[in-house]
């Protein structure tokens, strides 16, 4: 019998990995966290408001689990809490979604193209690639051509077919649906300034013991 | 006798430093496993390593020696595209190793739509290789 009570006055709970929110909203348990307790218990968890967003938060607030717990030690008296999955939730200050600027967007993607154009122009100086293409010229039909442009046409659009192969976007859905190295390494990226974030905006985490 | 093979084994060697660090350089940019995951072959990848090796020794018989085939020109624009195909995955890998994108579409919010800034690199691309082998190179 003291078992099955046990078990039944614990609560799990599972802190979500990003939570995106408005500015000044109250930010409840259950939208940062995954709750599974008794039902009666269950109700008044979710509606339990874990902090106030306001303007001073800026954008990034981490929730940790250590403050949650607390929390609901100090409502609901002494709970068995297990936690499971991450030990702090990253909120998102959604401060209004401004749109993409047009003329900074074609800013950069002039850049970006006119600056491919360069490096593959400097890359191919580099590497003589101009010598090598007439002497492959000269290999396959034994003429002396200064213009080769039957190898190098199909060599400059299958330079951009290989990039486009590369990143899967343009033929995604006829292929397959793995995500794409680029998809991954954007993944990556946020789960990296995830981490940072976590450590660095978390009071917490970081502790000096002053040794004076 | 000696300075023969003391010539040989530099050969040798040089050879192997190179040789280790083509392979080494495809490898970290994942081109083959890459085709292998559209094509969904990963069985013939043994086939494709060999590819690779034999593809090196032809380009080191062209370049070191110089044969003449004679055979008609339309091989050409074969092999001129595979070529290309490879150096834009070459480059497309050597983007992503540097982390470029997925920095730059975060910083104007376009982390949705970031095909449009791959494709001003594909375009790029395209146009400067065009431009330089019909123009630039004669002037």
């Amino acid at each position: 019998m003291w078992d099955v009570n046990v078990l039944e006055e614990t609560i799990y709970i599972r802190m979500r990995n990003r939570v995106q929110a408005p500015p000044e909203e109250k930010v409840l348990l259950k939208d940062i966290a995954q709750v599974i307790a008794r039902d009666d218990v269950l109700s008044h968890l979710q509606t339990m408001m874990i902090h106030q967003l306001t303007a001073s938060d800026r954008n990034i607030v981490i929730i940790d689990v250590m403050k949650v717990i607390r929390l609901i030690k100090s409502q609901l008296g002494d709970m068995d809490i297990q936690t499971i999955g991450p030990a702090q939730t990253i909120i998102e200050v959604t401060i209004k979604k401004k749109g993409v600027s047009v003329p900074f967007f074609l800013l950069i993607w002039f850049l970006l193209f006119f600056g491919s154009a360069m490096a593959i122009m400097n890359f191919h100086d580099d590497v003589s690639m101009r010598s090598v293409q007439e002497k492959i010229y000269t290999i396959i039909t034994g003429k002396k051509e200064t213009k080769p442009l039957l190898f190098q046409i199909p060599y400059s659009i299958g330079l951009g077919m290989g990039m486009i192969l590369f990143f899967n976007h343009v033929f995604k859905k006829r292929i397959n649906e793995e995500p794409s190295p680029l998809e991954v390494e954007m993944f990556n990226y946020q789960m990296d300034l995830d981490n940072y974030v976590i450590i660095h905006e978390n009071k917490e985490s970081v502790k000096r013991i002053s040794d004076d | 006798m000696i300075k023969i093979i003391i010539i040989l084994f530099f050969g040798l060697a040089s050879g192997l430093a190179v040789g280790s660090g083509f392979v080494a350089f495809l490898t970290v940019l994942g081109i083959i496993p890459r085709l292998t995951q559209l094509s969904k072959t990963m069985k013939m990848i043994q086939h494709y390593e060999w590819a690779v090796v034999l593809g090196a020794l032809a380009g080191v018989g062209a370049s070191l020696r110089d044969p003449i085939l004679h055979i008609p020109s339309f091989p050409l624009i074969l092999l001129g595209m595979t070529g290309g195909i490879f150096y834009g995955m070459l480059a497309a890998a050597l983007t992503e190793v540097l982390n470029v994108l997925p920095i730059l579409a975060k910083r104007i919010r376009l982390d949705g739509e970031i095909a449009i800034l791959i494709m001003a690199i594909v375009l790029g691309k395209i146009f400067g290789s065009i431009f330089q082998w019909v123009y630039f190179v004669h002037h």
